[in-house]
């Protein structure tokens, strides 16, 4: 008795420490910032946090100097991070930080390129390597590269154009559609294909040597929106050395983020994104409110949607308002659908709004269309007590019916 | 009963007279051989239309290539959409005597026709299927043939038990690019098939969600609802209701009636079904619409054969149908009449005597008049139109419930899972009620 209470403590403690080992970070991030045409004030922080959010990062902002100060004075150890991120845009890094950066990256390291971090360095040879394409290019640092636009979508084809011309443009802000191009990749397998993104810069033709590159995804540059009438590489990944980087052109910041941060689209490619140049591989799971073909999906105070938030305001669904803690609440039963005790706990929180007399009718009417399917003898009071409603007489009389309780 | 009978009879016969002068087809004026020419009123085939809104129109103008058949009436839930069908009729006819109705019911009870042309959104095709069938007419019915796998078998049921002529309005079987196609396959031109990957056009309709307004002059709203839920008038219907899944599956259900239909015959499974259906679907998570706008699911067949169904932009060829075989593949769809393989020699391949010929019809509607003559099976008959929704739906089954579903296509069960087995079938609101066996 005494032998099995101590393994179970030594396996609890295993756990911990498991847990630990995922919870305290299991990468390290160094966030480089200081100097940017954007507002970089507001994007750092918000980078670092959802770098953290994945619990398998712990992050760090490093500033350089301001805007024509002394660069000598930055001169990171980059070799005690796992990834570096780059929200930067601005003066040349010191010669001998520049040679660290890259002997970082050709050993293993890994980069994120966000946003803006393509506009910089136009100059360094190595560095327009790494991100594979950028703004403020020529023909001198390489072709521009976008997929073609064709009405049938199967005709559309990688384009390598090697027409001189500075590189990077972008039509009004707008939301607009992603589409992945390899959906095998760690960082987008199991994503949508098509998915809405917040209102965002699309950046547009750019430039680079596009060595070892892959496109993983584009997006339609409307001409009515000022576009180019072209699908532009919106994620970007390379190989330089043994480094991976991972450049996502998305993320414009506004004062707090804004939509085009606030995108759960950009949050999860940016994690994904992160953890593949980090490690090589993904571990997150793709969340519930993933944006898809026809929806934008926000998260205005950057924080993932729980379980707990959805039951929270289903009872107060409104058709008129929002459907996407109704669906939240749907995914997840698809999610864990092959587990009956799963679907038995789901039963017992939708009981609970069934029996709340503060849940709108409406609430209770879609609750009842989705237990028709998965319920259990569980729900048939409450189906029944609400059968006696005359608002909600049908929708019962329909879950009934489905439980072959009724005809 | 005896009536029909003798009318069959009396359509059969004047279909061998024509047949009969195909033989010297130059000494006959083409105005005496029955399709595209015209035949006495008293021997054409007589219709109707239930549902003559823009498919249903699209297939009356259809019909009336054939100057073999002569429209009598059409019901709708619209009174626009009838007025509107009633004047192209009138027309051609050159008479004001089609008549119009609001209810199939009293359609059915009152017209003394040979055949209907039914254009529906699929929650009507269940009961409006199996009435007109138990009425014993003859029907060209639009695909998917039926929301669920229980409305689909009742409509089999009573096409076979009332022993009437059924085509499946999924006419790419009427194309010679998808036959050949199918041809090439099912008789070995790629090798033995191991996979066939079946794409239809990704989802892209968004309205976010409409205010209730006042219904439209004309529509019956209650009507139009007929078995689904009771839900106020948002303005979502004619046209728009595929989006909605108590209406539709959407995209799925839609094309699965074209090309998972294609794909399946091109394997020869077309009157059989999969042993074993997983995959994923992504909903919408804000509006109205609630039908997956992307899916990806895979079939398995006793035979080991896999078919994926997905969204166009998560396969290699996009839309169409593609059979891989153990040498190369063959790839079909509409695009302007693709038809492409691995080895463009593989196209110009003869298909032997004594290897499979598949039906050969090259005009969905005329080949169901001249089944309405011959009594014949038309080229896409009901088992089929059902056995090619039944893989969209059980699609649709596997994606809300998550699971990996067990199907007996003989008995037509879910095998193990009683969850998802309650999706074969949408309670009807009442009065209505379900078609049974």
């Amino acid at each position: 008795m005494r032998k099995q209470y101590f393994l179970i403590l030594a396996f609890a403690g295993l756990i911990a420490i498991l847990n630990g080992c995922n919870f305290g970070g299991h990468y390290k991030a160094l966030v480089v910032t200081g100097q940017n045409n954007h507002n970089w004030k507001a994007s750092s922080p918000i980078l670092k946090s959802l770098l953290e959010q994945t619990g398998i990062f712990s992050a760090e902002i490093l500033k350089t100097p301001e805007k024509g100060g002394d660069m000598n004075t930055f001169n990171p150890d980059f070799s005690k991070y796992d990834v570096v991120v780059l929200d930067y845009s601005g003066d040349s890094w010191s010669e001998k930080t520049k040679t660290a950066f890259v002997e970082y990256v050709k050993d293993g390291g890994g980069v994120v390129i966000y946003h803006a971090a393509d506009n910089t360095f136009p100059e360094w040879k190595e560095y327009n390597e790494m991100i594979g394409l950028g703004w403020g290019r020529t023909e001198k640092d390489g072709p521009f590269n976008y997929y073609s636009y064709a009405s049938n979508k199967r005709n559309e084809k990688l384009v390598i154009d090697t027409t001189a011309g500075k590189s990077g443009s972008h039509g009004q802000r707008h939301e607009f559609a992603v589409k992945i191009r390899n959906m095998e990749h760690p960082v987008t397998k199991g994503l949508p294909v098509i998915w809405f993104h917040g209102k965002d810069e699309l950046y547009s033709k750019l430039r680079g040597p596009a060595k070892n590159m892959e496109i993983l995804a584009t997006a339609y540059a409307d001409t009515t929106l000022g576009g180019t009438g072209r699908n532009e590489p919106i994620l970007i990944t390379t190989t330089y050395g043994k480094g991976r980087v991972f450049h996502t052109v998305l993320g414009h910041a506004d004062q707090g983020g804004g939509p085009a941060m606030e995108c759960v689209g950009f949050i999860v490619t940016f994690q994904r994104g992160a953890e593949w140049a980090a490690s090589g591989k993904v571990t997150q799971k793709v969340p519930y409110d993933f944006p898809d073909a026809v929806c934008v999906s926000l998260r205005t105070n950057f924080r993932e949607i729980t379980l707990e938030d959805d039951l929270a305001k289903i009872p107060a669904y409104d058709l008129t308002k929002s459907t996407k803690y109704f669906v939240n609440l749907q995914n997840r039963i698809r999610a864990e659908g092959k587990t009956p005790d799963k679907l038995r706990e789901f039963e017992k929180m939708m009981i609970k709004i069934l029996e709340n007399k503060e849940a709108t009718d409406e609430a209770k009417k879609l609750l009842l269309h989705e237990i028709s399917w998965m319920g259990s003898d569980l729900c048939i009071p409450v189906v029944r007590e609400l059968a006696k409603n005359p608002q909600l007489k049908e929708s019962a009389d329909y879950a009934l019916a489905r439980l072959q309780i009724i005809n | 009963m005896t009536d029909k009978t003798n009318r069959r009879d009396f359509l059969k016969h004047s279909a061998t007279m024509a047949a009969g002068t195909l033989i010297l087809p130059q000494l006959i004026p083409s105005t005496a051989l029955g399709m595209g020419g015209k035949l006495a009123p008293s021997d054409r085939i007589v219709m109707g239309c239930i549902g003559v809104g823009g498919q249903g129109t699209n297939n009356l103008h259809s019909f009336l290539w054939s100057k073999e058949v002569q429209f009598v009436a059409v019901c709708d839930v619209d009174t626009n959409h009838t007025e509107n069908a009633k004047g192209i009729i009138d027309r051609i006819n050159k008479n004001s005597d089609c008549r119009t109705y609001g209810d199939y019911r009293e359609f059915l009870e009152k017209e003394k026709i040979d055949a209907v042309s039914i254009a529906l959104p699929d929650h009507w095709h269940g009961l409006i299927y199996s009435a007109a069938a138990n009425k014993k007419l003859d029907i060209y019915g639009e695909k998917p043939l039926a929301r669920t796998i229980q409305d689909g078998r009742a409509i089999v049921s009573a096409v076979k038990k009332n022993n009437v002529v059924w085509q499946t309005g999924s006419w790419q079987r009427s194309g010679k690019m998808y036959r050949r196609a199918a041809e090439l396959a099912i008789n070995g031109r790629v090798g033995k098939i191991t996979r066939v990957e079946v794409g239809l056009p990704d989802g892209d309709s968004r309205i976010g969600t409409p205010p209730v307004m006042p219904v439209p002059e004309g529509l019956n709203w209650d009507m139009w609802l007929g078995p689904a839920p009771k839900v106020p008038y948002r303005g979502v219907c004619h046209g728009d209701w595929r989006w909605t899944l108590d209406y539709s599956g959407g995209r799925l259900t839609d094309w699965a009636g074209h090309h998972v239909d294609i794909a399946a015959w091109g394997i020869g499974m077309d009157r059989t079904g999969p042993v074993e259906i997983e995959g994923k679907g992504v909903y919408p998570i804000e509006g109205l619409y609630n039908t997956p706008v992307e899916f990806d699911f895979t079939c398995k067949y006793a035979n080991g054969i896999e078919m994926r169904v997905a969204t166009g932009s998560r396969l290699r060829f996009n839309t169409g149908a593609a059979w891989f075989g153990e040498k190369g593949w063959i790839h079909v769809d509409r695009d302007g009449g693709l038809l492409h393989a691995s080895d463009p020699k593989i196209l110009q391949e003869v298909i032997g005597e004594n290897e499979i010929h598949l039906y050969k019809s090259d005009n969905h509607f005329w080949n169901f008049l001249e089944c309405v003559r011959s009594r014949g099976e038309t080229v896409c008959p009901v088992e089929v139109g059902h056995r090619s929704i039944s893989i969209g739906l059980l699609g649709e089954i596997a994606m809300t419930t998550g699971q990996k579903i067990e199907w007996d296509p003989i008995k037509e069960e879910i095998i193990g899972s009683t969850v998802a087995s309650r999706l074969l079938r949408r309670p009807y609101r009442q009065p209505w009620l379900q078609p049974t066996l």
